[in-house]
């Protein structure tokens, strides 16, 4: 039977019908009596698999636990976050299936599904192992808890809403109503606080930007953001809302989520558009929709001490102009909090981090970094390659190589408020040695920022081209490699301890050779003069053969 | 019996279509289904281009065969060449030709915004040091006396592990109050070496079993540690950090990777990472870091020992031995 579907299947993918492909994220049959030898098979794939950072114990205290945002689950709670049962109670064993099959997004906690990961564990396993998980909290074993036998399950009713201009509209009055904004912002970026909130562990967390898909832990489809607030989330202040909007309100209110989230751009060169006059200064200026955005993707300064896997900035969305003189970037991505001081005294002491053989090389969570507001500034450096590429040879991208050096334009949240010029010109030449600042006379960078609604927008901009040797000099057409750090300050961000991006390319656009055309042209004209000549031919065969 | 007679005009024109309607998207769809991988192989351009132009020589062998057949082909371009057709679609059809073609040179002509192609190669040799060739690794083969050493300490009940799982261990002791640190082990090999050390009769072949299970645990809590944020929980290459690299991290459970090389190479790219490849494999792109700076040698081991296992792989033999 498995040979007759992937026959089928292979028939009606070549129609170009393409079969969804379906991870087994619901069981294929309910979960096996948890006897003795079921516990114990899951006990040696926990040991394996899960111990590492859920812990020997299974209190979420593993060996990586404290490098973790958000931390490992302690089972021995039998508190657990993503469920489809009401406010508090235990989940069911379908909704721990759930979590093991396919992860939580955007977190450590990866899909396990066999289907997905090729040494992933099988269906009998993953029960297995949620038996064992199960052993850790006697909450479990009290029938009078099992949400199934007590009616405490929130069923996902058949009625969802169509996703249209209409619902969407609809769920925007009820995200005003229920006044989801209060945390999640008005636009849905996480900024509704002006303080951090803290979990039941204690530990600060972050309010979800409901815009970026790839951060939305237990998924991003409608249904799953049905379930969120629906269940609500145990342990955050996230609450259950199934008893103050009806099913129709959550429906629309999923479907106006589902609508505010972010495609992602795919390119990977960002195109410098011309314009003719005098180049945008401020970021909220109409000039910049000429420009195309490109989206580019940061993760956590992981390659060398102190190392980070907890980054803020996951996404830059960069816009460039320019004229006959200058170029202009416009820089914009998402910060719900806007940090605008700095204190120095604060920062991290790398030496015993940087340490061969130490205790570990990645900067902890919570405890070794302040994570807190008024403590370190937001800031932002733009890197480009300060001699255009020779075939395919490029600095290294975080931040260059002893041998081949890096531009940074970096603009620094604190310096702008004071009303200094905010921006500052360095170089690098790798990451041992901190920027070397250019001099008075060589910054030529003139910056402006704004924060709203929990995004920076940041817009640099500086002649074409400068005398100084140690600048990136622009030139139309050429493909100039570009790279973006960031740091959050209230994430404790400072000196490497950031996000980065990997290389793009910046290219200044050429105006199109006017070759271009008449080769069009010339074909255009070639083709119709053919089609006439055989026209004729064939009518003045027509009237002979008559 | 009754044939279905298509003209010979119209089955050139379904020929060429089926063809490249074929090689467009049957092959990547079936390359799909025959590889399980969760992306279609694609057809290069320069395959395409052989296709269709094989395709066209068989058509015009097929056509030109004899004057009948050439004229049973052409009778239709002539016919619609009269206005036969009618001569609104003529007018379309000759004013659409010239059209498509001048497109066709303004699309290939036109200077557009692509990035820049770089060739990658995998794992270069250019420069890898012949004195890694044969090393082994020492954790996976422990010498006697390691072996030994360790039976000491099993029998003492003082089994020495490294700071990074102590915390864990302790905590696990605490709560569970064990009469040998080793029972948190779930594993065959290390529950037969605690049967052997409760009657005092420990063999080497279980010693060097358990010890290697140790070994791997360590490993793992380091891989956890210190690779886990790129590569990912089961060595797929799809840890919470990767979607942010152009080079995505290797995934170690993919064919002809970790199993293509000998263990030795394996130790000298994690060793040196990224800045340690030469040119060709565009050292720039590489957010592989150079491990030692931060891992000591046996951490290392240690960690490599762990990410062939969990990847269910093994590597591969130098070939002096």
């Amino acid at each position: 039977m498995g040979a007759a579907r992937k026959i089928l299947a292979s028939a009606i993918a070549c129609l170009g019908l393409w079969a969804p492909v379906m991870a087994a994220d619901t069981p294929g049959k309910p979960m096996p009596e948890a006897n003795e030898q079921l516990v114990e098979k899951g006990r040696e794939i926990y040991f394996a698999r899960c111990s590492f950072c859920h812990g020997l114990l299974g209190d979420g205290e593993g060996p990586a636990a404290k490098y973790l945002d958000p931390r490992p689950r302690d089972f021995t709670l039998g508190t657990f976050k993503f469920r489809t049962t009401q406010s508090g109670e235990l989940p069911t064993n379908e909704d721990l299936f759930r979590t093991v099959s396919r992860g939580l997004t955007g977190t450590a906690m990866q899909a396990f599904d066999s289907d997905l990961i090729k040494n992933g564990l099988s269906e009998d396993e993953r029960w297995a192992v949620i038996a064992y998980i199960k052993t850790f909290a006697q909450e479990f074993e009290d029938p009078e808890l099992d949400p199934v036998k007590t009616g405490k399950v929130v069923s996902l009713p058949a009625n969802r809403a169509p996703f249209n201009d209409e619902t969407v509209a609809k769920g925007k009055a009820v995200f005003e109503k229920a006044k989801c904004w209060s945390c999640h912002g008005k636009l849905g970026r996480g900024d509704g606080n002006k303080e951090f909130r803290k979990d039941d562990w204690g530990f600060p967390i972050r309010i979800r930007n409901v815009t970026h898909p790839w951060k939305i832990k237990a998924g991003s489809e409608v249904e799953d953001i049905y379930m969120r607030f629906s269940t609500g989330i145990s342990g955050t202040p996230m609450p259950s809302f199934v008893k103050s909007l009806n099913e129709e309100d959550r429906w629309n209110l999923a479907n106006y989520i589902k609508s505010l989230q972010h495609t992602l751009t795919s390119h990977q060169a960002l195109k410098a558009n011309l314009v003719a006059g005098a180049l945008p200064e401020a970021p909220g200026d109409e000039a910049w929709n000429a420009a195309e955005p490109m989206d580019m993707r940061l993760t956590g300064q992981v390659i060398a001490a102190p190392r980070w896997q907890n980054p803020s900035v996951e996404m830059v969305t960069v816009r460039a102009l320019f004229n006959d003189t200058e170029i202009a970037f416009k820089l914009t991505w998402d910060d719900p909090f806007k940090d605008v001081t700095h204190d120095p005294s604060k920062e991290f002491d790398t030496v015993e981090l940087a340490k061969v053989g130490g205790f570990s090389s990645y900067v902890e969570t919570n405890g070794m970094i302040p994570r807190a507001l008024e403590t370190f500034r937001d800031s932002i450096a733009m890197q480009f390659a300060v001699k255009p590429p020779q075939g395919t040879k490029k600095p290294h991208f975080y931040r260059g190589s002893s041998s081949d050096q890096v531009h940074l334009w970096v603009w620094k949240a604190d310096l702008a408020e004071a009303g200094k010029r905010g921006t500052e010109e360095g170089n690098a030449r790798g990451w041992k040695q901190p920027i070397k600042v250019q001099g008075e006379d060589n910054q030529q960078i003139t910056g402006k920022a704004t924060w709203d609604q929990g995004r920076w927008s940041v817009v640099m901009k500086r002649p074409l081209k400068t005398g100084d040797k140690n600048d990136v000099q622009f030139t139309k057409g050429v493909f100039i490699p570009m790279s973006l750090n960031a740091w959050d300050g209230s994430n404790g961000e400072h000196g490497l301890i950031m996000s980065l991006s990997t290389w793009h390319y910046v290219v200044l656009e050429a105006a199109t050779p006017m070759s271009v055309y008449i080769y069009a042209i010339l074909a255009f004209l070639i083709m119709g003069a053919l089609g006439i000549w055989l026209m004729r031919k064939a009518e003045n065969e027509a009237e002979e053969t008559t | 019996m009754k044939k279905l007679k298509i003209g010979s005009f119209l089955t050139v024109v379904v020929t060429l279509l089926a063809v490249y309607a074929l090689v467009k998207w049957g092959i990547p769809a079936v390359s799909r289904e025959i590889t399980t991988l969760p992306f279609p192989l694609p057809v290069p351009g320069t395959l395409m281009f052989m296709y269709m132009v094989l395709t066209i020589i068989a058509l015009f062998l097929f056509v030109t065969f004899s004057d009948e057949g050439l004229d049973d082909f052409l009778r239709p371009v002539r016919k619609f060449l009269r206005g036969g057709y009618g001569k609104i679609p003529r007018a379309v059809i000759l004013l659409a030709i010239p059209a498509i073609a001048g497109w066709q040179v303004y699309e290939n002509t036109v200077p557009r915004v692509e990035v820049p192609a770089s060739l990658r190669i995998q794992h270069p040799s250019s420069n890898f040091p012949r004195s890694f060739e044969a090393l082994k690794n020492p954790v996976a083969n422990p010498s006697d006396a390691d072996i030994k050493t360790f039976v000491e300490q099993a029998k003492a009940n003082e089994v020495s592990f490294i700071p990074q799982v102590r915390e864990d261990i302790d905590n696990w002791a605490e709560e569970n109050d064990p009469e040998h640190v080793l029972e948190f082990f779930a594993v065959a090999p290390v529950k037969k070496l605690l049967e052997q050390v409760q009657s005092g009769k420990v063999d080497m072949a279980t010693a060097k079993a358990a010890l290697l299970e140790k070994n791997l645990f360590e490993g793992r809590a380091l891989y956890a540690m210190n690779c886990r944020a790129c590569h990912g929980d089961s060595v797929a290459g799809d840890g919470p950090m990767a979607d942010g690299f152009k080079l995505r991290p290797i995934n170690f459970t993919d064919n002809g990777t970790i199993e293509t090389i000998v263990e030795g190479y394996t130790f000298w790219r994690v060793t040196n990472g990224g800045p340690g490849l030469p040119t060709e494999a565009t050292p720039w792109d590489s957010a592989m870091p150079e491990w030692k700076l931060s891992l000591t040698e046996e951490e290392r081991w240690k960690i490599i020992l762990a990410e062939y296992n969990l990847a269910g792989k093994t590597p591969r033999i130098p070939e002096s031995h």
